[in-house]
């Protein structure tokens, strides 16, 4: 029990793929600017994560060492595409502003990385809670960044057309540079800087 | 090639084979699942967008080969409408261009109106293409004025963002010269079969 509770604490903190591992960071970068991209794309992630550790998992005992990747791609591929269709089918207007980057999702290094490194040598409960862990980690830095990013370079915070706050001066002259690639470079190295300089997260 | 050889080159082989065969089941089974339904968003999305350009419409129809859109109100034609792809700063720009139906008429093309339907043009600069106070500007204006101020048309860059707006200036003015030939004679021809 304490072994499963590890795995999932693992990914939220101890090795969160974003901050600490710095994995997964063009999706990351790319689709943090607005705490809607960053909800769908946790959701997106995090099914494929859970998903491919699941099956990975079951079938690490029959899976021939010298295909083992491109199993894994193909799963990965695969779960991938049916979230694309039915994020198309049932949510169009996310599916519009995450884009590509929902089948990218295939080759992000979060999802193989675990496929590879954790589930293929782990048994099923072991491997969801790493993977449950893991996309919670994601998604909570991915929700900091777009937090960040959506309140400095738009002046308010908005979620799914909601308006929940302005902050005064700052939405009638926001900066849309943080809105910008740029930006995330910006807030993403200002946040682990901070985070590091805290004592927050140690680097390796 | 020693039996044992054998399987170990066929083994993976077959297992990589089986996974394979398993995937495309499931994709066909979530195709033909959301197929339907990715259509009927398509629909909604068009439906959306004339909506925006003609308040009062109940139907519309597109025509494939010509690729522009009838829009209709009670089975009469209230209008024309048509995508435009404009070349943006930050990548094509996605814009639908109505027209009013009497320039089957007139020999003069007057524009109902433009929206975008997508873009990725820099927030707080080339965005402002969606905003009312840019696109409104071509609101009943003649084709032949669709040109920024600076060269003697009647639509006012925005500032920061001469780029995106002169795309879609450019975009909209070559769109709708295409397009009125196209449904004026498409128009004459279908009359002529009637008579």
């Amino acid at each position: 029990m304490a072994e499963i509770i590890e795995n999932l604490k693992n990914g939220i903190i101890k090795s969160n793929p974003v901050l600490i591992l710095l994995l997964g960071l063009c999706p990351t970068l790319a689709v943090s600017t607005s705490i809607d991209n960053a909800f769908g794309m946790t959701a997106a992630v995090l099914f494929v994560l859970v998903s491919s550790n699941i099956i990975v998992s079951l079938i690490r005992n029959y899976t021939p060492q010298r295909v083992r990747i491109p199993v894994f791609i193909v799963i990965i591929a695969t779960l991938v595409t049916i979230v694309d269709l039915t994020m198309q089918a049932f949510l169009p207007s996310l599916s519009k502003s995450l884009g590509i980057f929902i089948p990218l999702i295939v080759v992000n290094c979060i999802i193989l990385g675990r496929a590879e490194a954790f589930a293929s040598k782990n048994k099923v409960p072991n491997a969801i809670m790493d993977a449950v862990g893991m996309g919670i980690g994601f998604g909570i830095a991915i929700t900091i960044i777009s937090f960040l990013r959506q309140i400095f370079g738009t002046g308010n915070l908005a979620v799914f057309g909601n308006e929940i706050f302005n902050v005064p001066g700052l939405s009638e002259n926001p900066m849309p540079i943080f809105i910008l690639p740029m930006g995330a470079f910006l807030v993403i190295s200002l946040l682990l800087a901070t985070l590091r300089y805290s004592g927050v997260i140690k680097s390796g | 090639m020693t039996k044992s050889n054998l399987k170990k080159e066929i083994v993976p082989v077959l297992f990589l084979t089986f996974i394979v065969c398993i995937s495309v089941i499931f994709l066909y089974a979530t195709n033909s699942v959301t197929e339907e339904y990715i259509e009927d968003a398509k629909n909604d999305a068009v439906n959306a967008m004339l909506n925006e350009q003609f308040t009062e419409m109940d139907d519309y129809s597109y025509d494939e080969n010509l690729d522009f859109y009838t829009v209709f109100l009670n089975d009469e034609i209230v209008g024309y409408a048509f995508i435009a792809v404009a070349n943006g700063y930050g990548g094509p720009i996605e814009l639908i261009v109505a027209l009013e139906s009497n320039f089957l008429q007139d020999d003069e093309v007057i524009i109902h109106g433009i929206s975008v339907v997508s873009h990725s043009e820099t927030p707080g600069l080339g965005e402002k293409i969606v905003e009312a106070a840019f696109s409104d500007q071509f609101n009943g204006i003649n084709v032949d004025d669709v040109a920024l101020t600076k060269d003697g048309g009647k639509i006012d860059a925005i500032s920061g963002a001469t780029i995106s707006s002169s795309a879609v200036v450019d975009a909209v003015f070559n769109v709708v010269k295409e397009k009125a030939e196209i449904i004026r004679e498409n128009f004459d021809l279908n009359t002529e079969e009637e008579t």
